[in-house]
C-alpha cells in the first residue's frame, strides 16, 4: 500500500515537477506569478489531442508540435499583455491579475473549441503493469516518469550550459546589470516564456496520457505548480523539481488517511505552512522583500 | 416583471459582496482572491440552520455574517502577514480549502447534491415567497452595508485604512497598529460576505458548492475593479453590469453550452484590459503602482 502510494506520489510529482520547472523558468525573468501558465499547459494537452487523436499523427510527432504550440502561446501572452504592462512598470499585483483574466479566457476559450466534456488521449486497452514490489507500474507510467525526467535534465543544461540559458540567469539575478553588459532583456524573457511553456505544454500532453482532458485542468496544475516552486524555493530550478516530487509524494501520503478529495485542500494547507514558516523554500535564499 | 425584479435581487446581493470586498481591496489594498469562501460560508451556516435546526432566517442572516466573519479572523490572522501577490495566492489557497470542505464534508452539507428547499424569510408571519417583497429586503439590507461601509471609510478610521494602504511602514511609524487594522477590515468584510450568502441561499432555496468555485471569487473582484477601487458607487456599478451583463446575452439566443464559456471570456478579456488600460475603474480613486 505505502509502495503504491509512493509509485503514484512519483508519478504525480513528475509531472508537477515539469509545471514548476517552466513555471519557475519564467518567474526567475518577470518576478511575478505567471498564473495563465496552467492555460498553457491545458491548450498544449488539447492540441496534442487534436495532433495525436483527430489528425492521427504519430504520438512522438504529436507530442513535439505540441510543445512548440505551447511555446507560442506563451510567447503570445507575453507579447499581447505582459510587455506593455511592463513598459508601463506595472507592478506585480496587476500582472498578477491580468494573468488571471488570462487564464479564465484561454480555459474557456478551450471550452468553447472543445467543449466541456472529458476527452482522452489513451488509445486501446490499458496495459496491464509491472509488479515491483507490491506495487504495480504501468507502462504509460514509466514512460511519463522517463521523459519528465528526462526533460527536467534538458532544461537545467540548458540553463546551466548554452549562452542563452546564461543571459537568463543574468536577467534573473540583475536585469538592469545585464543590459549594459549587451543581454537584451526583451528577448531573454521571450526565450524563458518559449521555454518554460514548451514545458508546460509536454506536461499537458503526457498527464493526458493517463488521466483525462478537461478545460478547466489547467487549473489545478498551475496550483500544484506554483506551490512547488515555493516549496522548493521560488525561482530555483532543482528546487522546482524538489517541491514537485515532494507535493506530488505528500499529496499522495495524504489521501491515504483523508480522502482523495482533500488532495487541493492537502496541497494548500502545505503551502500556507511554507509561506508561514519558510517562505525562502527548502532551497532557497532568504529575500524578505518578496513576502514578509 | 418578475424576470425584472429578480435581475435585482440578484444585484443587490452582489453590490453587497461587492462593496465588501472593495472596503478589503479598495480602501486597504489588500488583494483577496477568496471572497467567495465567506460568501459560501454565509449561504451555508443560514442554510443549515434553518432546514436542520428549524431557526428563523433572522436569526440566521446574522449568524452567517458572524460565521463569516469568524472564518475571517481564521484565515487573515495567517495570511495577512504575507504581502502583495503571496496574500493573494494565501487567499487563493483559502478559497479553494473552504470549496473543498463544503464538497467534501458530505454528511452536514450533502455535498455536491447540494441543499434543496431552503426556507424564505418571514416577517410577522408573512413569508417574503413573492420576489417584489424579497427585494424590498434585499435593497434594505444593501443600504444598511452602504451606510455601515461609508461610515466606515469617511472618517478617521477610514483615513487610516488609506494610509496603510499607500504605505504601511509610515502608518506603523504613527503608532498604528496596521496588523489589527487590515484583521478587523478582513473580518468586517467577510461579515458582509457571510450576510448575502444568507441572502442568496434563503433567496435561491437551492445552494449547491459550484456556486462558490475560484471563478466567483474572480467575478467579485472583478466587480471591485470595474466599478472602481475605493468607490462605493463604483461597487454598485461594478455589480448591477456585471450582474445583467450575462443576461444580455441570454437575450442573443445563445445556446448555454456556448453562452457560459463564452461569458467567462468576456470577463477575462475586462480583467486584462482593466488591468492593462485603467487598472483603477470607471470610478476609482486609487490604483496599483
Amino acid at each position: 500500500m505505502l509502495q503504491q502510494l509512493l509509485v503514484n506520489g512519483l508519478i504525480a510529482g513528475g509531472i508537477y515537477a515539469l509545471v514548476a520547472l517552466g513555471f519557475s523558468v519564467i518567474y526567475r525573468t518577470v518576478k511575478f506569478f505567471h498564473f495563465a501558465h496552467g492555460a498553457v499547459y491545458a491548450a498544449g494537452a488539447y492540441f496534442g489531442y487534436t495532433l495525436a487523436i483527430q489528425l492521427k499523427l504519430h504520438f512522438v510527432l504529436a507530442f513535439l508540435l505540441a510543445m512548440v504550440f505551447a511555446a507560442l502561446v506563451g510567447i503570445l501572452i507575453d507579447r499581447i499583455v505582459y510587455r506593455p504592462l511592463r513598459k508601463k512598470n506595472a507592478s506585480n499585483l496587476i500582472l498578477l491579475l491580468a494573468s488571471f483574466g488570462i487564464f479564465v479566457f484561454v480555459q474557456n476559450l478551450i471550452q468553447l473549441i472543445y467543449g466541456a466534456q472529458i476527452l482522452s488521449l489513451r488509445t486501446g486497452p490499458v496495459k496491464e503493469g509491472y509488479h515491483i514490489f507490491s506495487a504495480v507500474i504501468t507502462p504509460t507510467q514509466i514512460l511519463i516518469l522517463t521523459v519528465s525526467v528526462l526533460l527536467m535534465f534538458l532544461l537545467w543544461a540548458f540553463i546551466k550550459k548554452t549562452k542563452l540559458g546564461k543571459a537568463m540567469r543574468a536577467v534573473s539575478d540583475d536585469a538592469v546589470a545585464a543590459s549594459v553588459v549587451g543581454i537584451n532583456p526583451e528577448k531573454t524573457i521571450m526565450a524563458s516564456f518559449a521555454l518554460g511553456s514548451a514545458w508546460a505544454g509536454a506536461a499537458g500532453v503526457l498527464i493526458a496520457l493517463e488521466t483525462n482532458l478537461e478545460p478547466t485542468m489547467g487549473f489545478a496544475a498551475i496550483l500544484k505548480g506554483i506551490i512547488a516552486s515555493i516549496i522548493g524555493g521560488i525561482g530555483s530550478i532543482p528546487g522546482a523539481m524538489f517541491g514537485g516530487f515532494f507535493l506530488g509524494i505528500a499529496e499522495n501520503l495524504g489521501i491515504a488517511w483523508i480522502s482523495s478529495g482533500w488532495k487541493d485542500a492537502i496541497a494548500f494547507a502545505i503551502l500556507i505552512v511554507f509561506l508561514l514558516i519558510r517562505p525562502q523554500g527548502i532551497i532557497g535564499v532568504k529575500n524578505k522583500e518578496e513576502t514578509v | 416583471m418578475e424576470y425584472i425584479l429578480h435581475i435585482l435581487v440578484i444585484c443587490g446581493i452582489y453590490s453587497i459582496l461587492t462593496l465588501s470586498l472593495n472596503l478589503i481591496v479598495g480602501y486597504t489594498g489588500l488583494v483577496s482572491i477568496g471572497h467567495a469562501a465567506f460568501f459560501c460560508i454565509g449561504a451555508y451556516i443560514s442554510a443549515l440552520l434553518s432546514l436542520n435546526l428549524g431557526m428563523s432566517p433572522w436569526i440566521g442572516l446574522i449568524l452567517a455574517g458572524c460565521g463569516a466573519g469568524v472564518l475571517g479572523l481564521v484565515i487573515g490572522t495567517p495570511s495577512l502577514r504575507l504581502k502583495g501577490d503571496y496574500l493573494a495566492l494565501a487567499t487563493v489557497g483559502a478559497g479553494i480549502i473552504v470549496y473543498q470542505i463544503v464538497k467534501n464534508w458530505v454528511s452536514v452539507t450533502r455535498g455536491p447534491m447540494g441543499l434543496p428547499g431552503i426556507p424564505s424569510f418571514s416577517v410577522f408571519g408573512y413569508i417574503l415567497d413573492a420576489t417584489w417583497s424579497y427585494l424590498i429586503l434585499v435593497i434594505s439590507i444593501t443600504a444598511i452595508s452602504v451606510f455601515v461601509i461609508r461610515r466606515l471609510v469617511i472618517g478617521s478610521y477610514g483615513r487610516v485604512l488609506k494610509s496603510i494602504r499607500e504605505d504601511e511602514t509610515a502608518s506603523q511609524m504613527l503608532g498604528k497598529n496596521t496588523v489589527g487594522y487590515k484583521l478587523q477590515v478582513f473580518v468586517v468584510g467577510a461579515f458582509f460576505a457571510g450576510i448575502a450568502g444568507s441572502l442568496y441561499a434563503h433567496y435561491i432555496t437551492f445552494i449547491d458548492p459550484s456556486s462558490f468555485t475560484l471563478l466567483e471569487s474572480v467575478t467579485i473582484l472583478l466587480m471591485v475593479i470595474l466599478g472602481g477601487m475605493a468607490s462605493i458607487r463604483g461597487s454598485l456599478v461594478g455589480a448591477v453590469v456585471l450582474v445583467i451583463f450575462p443576461e444580455l446575452l441570454r437575450f442573443l439566443g445563445m445556446p448555454s453550452s456556448v453562452a457560459a464559456p463564452v461569458r467567462q471570456m468576456i470577463y477575462g478579456l475586462l480583467l486584462v484590459i482593466l488591468m492593462m488600460k485603467r487598472p483603477q475603474g470607471l470610478f476609482g480613486k486609487f490604483r496599483f503602482t
